[in-house]
């Protein structure tokens, strides 16, 4: 009885990781797709920015363009919280607006160009994709590894525990069936016996 | 650790993301970040678009009737890939989302539905393992 028991949980228990895997691919072919888009963003915008980064080393020169980089204030605010898809805790990149005014950005505008203000422009623009893509990314590798989990202990239960729980059963059945035709011709012979006696 | 009480834990953490108590959609949009804590602690955060949407989708004086998160019941059941939804509310919600006729207390969707709905209302809909 404690055996079929088992047998019922296990059941159980393998239906709802199945149906738990499901939801878990559902999940991570959408997280998926959302990356695949945000790369191709993030790609069309960072050959953007590169291109107006390049304009800006021609125009101001390498030395200079670097020296207003290392004056660049480095800084923003990113709220990161969480939300949660089946028990796995995804980040959540709440990205305040990074695009600065030329004033805030730190370097000195007397010996720069409006080039240089157009590159950091593009490069704080593809800042904000480049971290959707990031929580994207997290996302997607926090749902693959539970999904490898479910599918180790699906796996588990469809190919190891199950059958072995069943051929118990299967065992002690046959067995107590065994014993009941044993016990039913020991009977039918010691009847016989005793008329024989009688 | 004996199979039977691994796959009691594996049971019992199935739903250990369903928050504690379900918010109405009127305090949703009242909070600056609107959010609640779920049965392990940890926060589960709305998107105010999702929100703003669900907002659209159902009249302002049943605001508050609306309870968040979304339930997508999963019983093994119903069958292999199919999920129930229940409140009359969230049936409203959720064939506005799929485009699907539907009406009364409960719907029942199935696998492809379920992608769409997540897809479309990923933060505002929970996962809910009937374990029975």
């Amino acid at each position: 009885m404690r055996l079929k028991q088992r047998v019922a949980l296990a059941q159980k228990g393998h239906d709802l990781l199945r149906e738990k895997m499901d939801a878990l691919v559902i999940e991570f072919f959408e997280i998926v797709r959302r990356i695949r888009d945000a790369r191709v963003k993030a790609m069309q915008q960072l050959a953007a920015a590169y291109r107006t980064l390049s304009f800006s080393f021609a125009l101001e020169g390498t030395v200079e363009t670097h020296q207003a980089a290392r004056e660049v204030k480095k800084e923003m605010t990113v709220d990161i919280s969480t939300r949660h898809v089946m028990g796995i805790l995804v980040p959540v990149l709440d990205v305040k607006p990074i695009e600065r005014h030329a004033l805030a950005r730190g370097y000195g505008l007397y010996t720069t160009s409006s080039a240089l203000d157009e590159a950091s422009r593009a490069f704080e623009k593809v800042l904000e994709v480049l971290l959707k893509l990031a929580e994207l990314e997290e996302g997607a590798r926090a749902i693959a590894m539970e999904l490898e989990k479910t599918k180790r202990r699906v796996n588990a239960l469809e190919y190891v525990i199950l059958p072995t729980l069943k051929a118990t059963v299967k065992f002690i059945t046959m067995r107590l069936d065994e014993m009941e035709r044993e016990n039913f011709t020991r009977l039918k012979r010691i009847k016989a016996m005793l008329e024989a006696r009688e | 650790m004996s199979v039977d009480r691994i796959l009691q834990f594996e049971l019992a953490r199935l739903n250990m993301h369903l928050p504690k108590q379900r918010i109405s959609l009127k305090d949703a949009l009242s909070m600056a970040s609107p959010h609640l804590v779920a049965g392990d602690g940890s926060k589960h955060t709305f998107e105010r678009k999702e929100l703003e949407r669900l907002g659209q989708i159902v009249p302002p004086n049943d605001w508050d009737n609306l309870r968040l998160p979304i339930l997508i019941a999963i019983n093994p059941k119903l069958g292999r890939g199919a999920a129930e939804i229940s409140g009359e509310l969230e049936v409203k919600v959720v064939s506005s989302v799929l485009d699907k006729e539907a009406r009364g207390e409960e719907v029942i969707i199935y696998r492809p539905e379920i992608a769409v709905l997540r897809a479309r209302l990923p933060t505002t809909t929970q996962y809910l393992f009937m374990v029975g």
